[in-house]
């Protein structure tokens, strides 16, 4: 009962910046304070998602799938890399300023280069998306397999147990909460990558919001980034969802 | 109310403070011979001999030109016909003054070796084209060439996909791309999209509405020092190239004096010796908003004579 209250009023607190920021954007509009071809009305955009929902719903499904096997190829490289690092500090010495690299690479600069590795389409877009979600995925599993507590490290040791056995038994446990925030930073950060990939791949809401530049539908792109922050927003409810349930479990 | 005009009046003279009195001429793309006459009118003090202070400021990909001209970003502004007409359609009142290119240089390049003759030849066959999606040029070449076999891909711009792979065809200037892919070794056929009956002016010179209502005089000046640039750059190219090329070293000082020759056509036409260079007719701005019309690009009429000044 407590819980389903705090619920509606935390769902309210959320509403309220929304609602206010959405009516005085469309006041401004209406009342001609802003152009609509620099800031289109909120009524204006709905109406365009509105007309234009079988395209929308298509680049959001597809920008989504593309998002969804970006992160899987971040999630995959990036464990098997946190638990071989954290088992052998000589690999991780020689081997994680190399994985740095994809935390501070430019993306969009390097985009134009993955389609002629990749080729048009969904190679390049979830390349693109992988490479900026791996990192956090990497880096969050690392801090996480670290953070053992020492007196329990002591305590594995003591009764001789193995590399492996550490590992399963009390690494691997205690890295979850660490880990799952990497995950949610990398499942954000995953359809920014798509979004970037689709640009110069194409495709999904990143071939919309370039058509829609060309013809100057301001509308129409303020749509498409519309549904791409709702992509994100899902994304990282989805992962906070995870990281609740998991914590329970592990608590 | 009070508040937030303040605010964006704030935000919009941020960019005035660098040089209040500057006029900015803003580019669509980088300095290249495109636009050879601003830079010469510049060299050779056009401006000043107006009274003019004028700042030319290189654009690029995704420069949005129609947006800076209407919020006051910018009082002159380099773009495409295309883009006039639709900006009009969307409630955006520029006009154009003077068009560079009387023809659009606009082509598809395909690679020597898969022999194709026309136009038709690269949307019937199987393969890449990248070109701008959404663009008039793309849904006009796409309606024209239909049933299109070839997979249409998105231009990042360059060349370097087409070097690479023998089935792909993308967009680009005869003015410049297909130079730079013969320079670097290519052999590589362009195909002019014009020929496909889709012509629009190109680096089109275009103010706001009430810009020019409020200074024609300015306006005028401006036209008379633009006017002389290109005279001077079309007779001898090389002191404005020399400029350029320091702004854009990538593009390198051989190539820059071929695209300024094969440009020549596009800028000096019958209808230019007889009105002089830039000048515009009323037809071929009511052929392009057809065009427009037709690839549904904008949904209602503009009407053609608002798209243009002539002043004299």
């Amino acid at each position: 009962m407590r819980e389903g209250r705090t619920t509606i009023v935390h769902t309210l607190a959320l509403m309220v910046p929304f609602l206010v920021g959405t009516g005085f954007l469309e006041l401004a509009s209406r009342a001609g304070w802003v152009e609509s071809y620099l800031l289109p009305a909120p009524s204006a955009v709905v109406g365009t998602l509105w007309t234009d929902r079988v395209e929308f719903l298509a680049a959001f499904q597809d920008t989504g799938y593309s998002a969804l096997l970006g992160l899987g190829v971040a999630v995959a490289i990036g464990t098997l890399l946190a638990l071989v690092f954290s088992l052998s500090e000589w690999l991780e010495r020689a081997l994680y300023p190399y994985a740095l690299f994809f935390q501070t690479v430019p993306v969009v600069a390097v985009a134009p280069l993955l389609v002629i590795w990749f080729g048009f389409g969904r190679p390049t877009v979830v390349a693109s998306s992988a490479i900026v979600a791996f990192f956090p995925v990497l880096a969050g599993g690392l801090a996480g397999l670290r953070s053992a507590e020492p007196s329990l490290m002591d305590l594995f040791r003591l009764y001789g147990a193995s590399r492996g056995r550490v590992l399963v038994g009390l690494r691997i446990p205690s890295a979850v909460p660490q880990y799952l925030t990497g995950l949610r930073i990398a499942a954000g950060l995953a359809i920014v990558g798509a979004l970037v990939g689709e640009f110069v791949g194409g495709g999904g809401l990143g071939s919309v919001v370039d058509v829609a530049k060309t013809q100057q539908r301001v509308d129409k792109v303020f749509g498409a980034v519309l549904l791409a922050t709702l992509l994100g927003f899902l994304a990282t409810l989805v992962m906070g969802r995870v990281e609740t349930w998991a914590r329970r479990r592990l608590s | 109310m009070k508040l937030f005009s303040l605010g964006l009046f704030l935000v919009t003279s941020l960019g005035a403070f660098a040089a209040p009195s500057d006029l900015r001429l803003t580019l669509n793309w980088k300095p290249e011979p495109e636009f050879g006459g601003f830079y010469e009118a510049e060299r050779i003090g056009a401006f000043q001999a107006e009274k003019l202070a004028v700042k030319i400021q290189p654009g690029g990909a995704g420069t949005p030109v129609p947006q800076m001209l209407a919020a006051g970003q910018t009082e002159f502004g380099v773009l495409g016909a295309d883009e006039v007409v639709t900006a009009r359609a969307r409630g955006l009142d520029l006009v154009s003054l003077f068009a560079v290119y009387q023809s659009s240089p606009h082509g598809i390049l395909v690679r020597e070796e898969r022999g194709f003759k026309t136009l038709a030849d690269v949307f019937g066959h199987e393969g890449q084209l990248a070109i701008q999606r959404g663009s008039a040029m793309a849904l006009w070449l796409e309606k024209k060439y239909a049933p299109v076999k070839v997979k249409l891909v998105p231009f990042t711009g360059g060349i370097a996909p087409l070097l690479k792979d023998v089935n792909y065809a993308q967009q680009g200037f005869v003015t410049s791309e297909s130079l730079l892919a013969k320079r670097q070794g290519a052999a590589v056929r362009t195909f002019l999209v014009s020929d496909s009956g889709f012509d629009p002016y190109l680096a089109v010179v275009a103010v706001r509405g009430d810009y020019l209502r409020k200074n024609p005089e300015l306006v005028k000046a401006m036209l008379r020092a633009l006017n002389k640039g290109w005279v001077s750059y079309l007779k001898d190219p090389a002191p404005a190239n020399l400029i350029m090329g320091k702004l854009n070293p990538t593009i390198d000082a051989a190539t820059f004096a071929e695209s300024a020759k094969v440009q020549i056509p596009f800028i000096e036409t019958a209808a230019t010796k007889k009105s002089g260079l830039g000048s515009m007719t009323v037809e071929r701005w009511r052929t392009l908003v057809e065009q427009l019309r037709a690839v549904k690009i904008i949904d209602k009429d503009v009407s053609p004579e608002s798209c243009f000044a002539t002043l004299k």
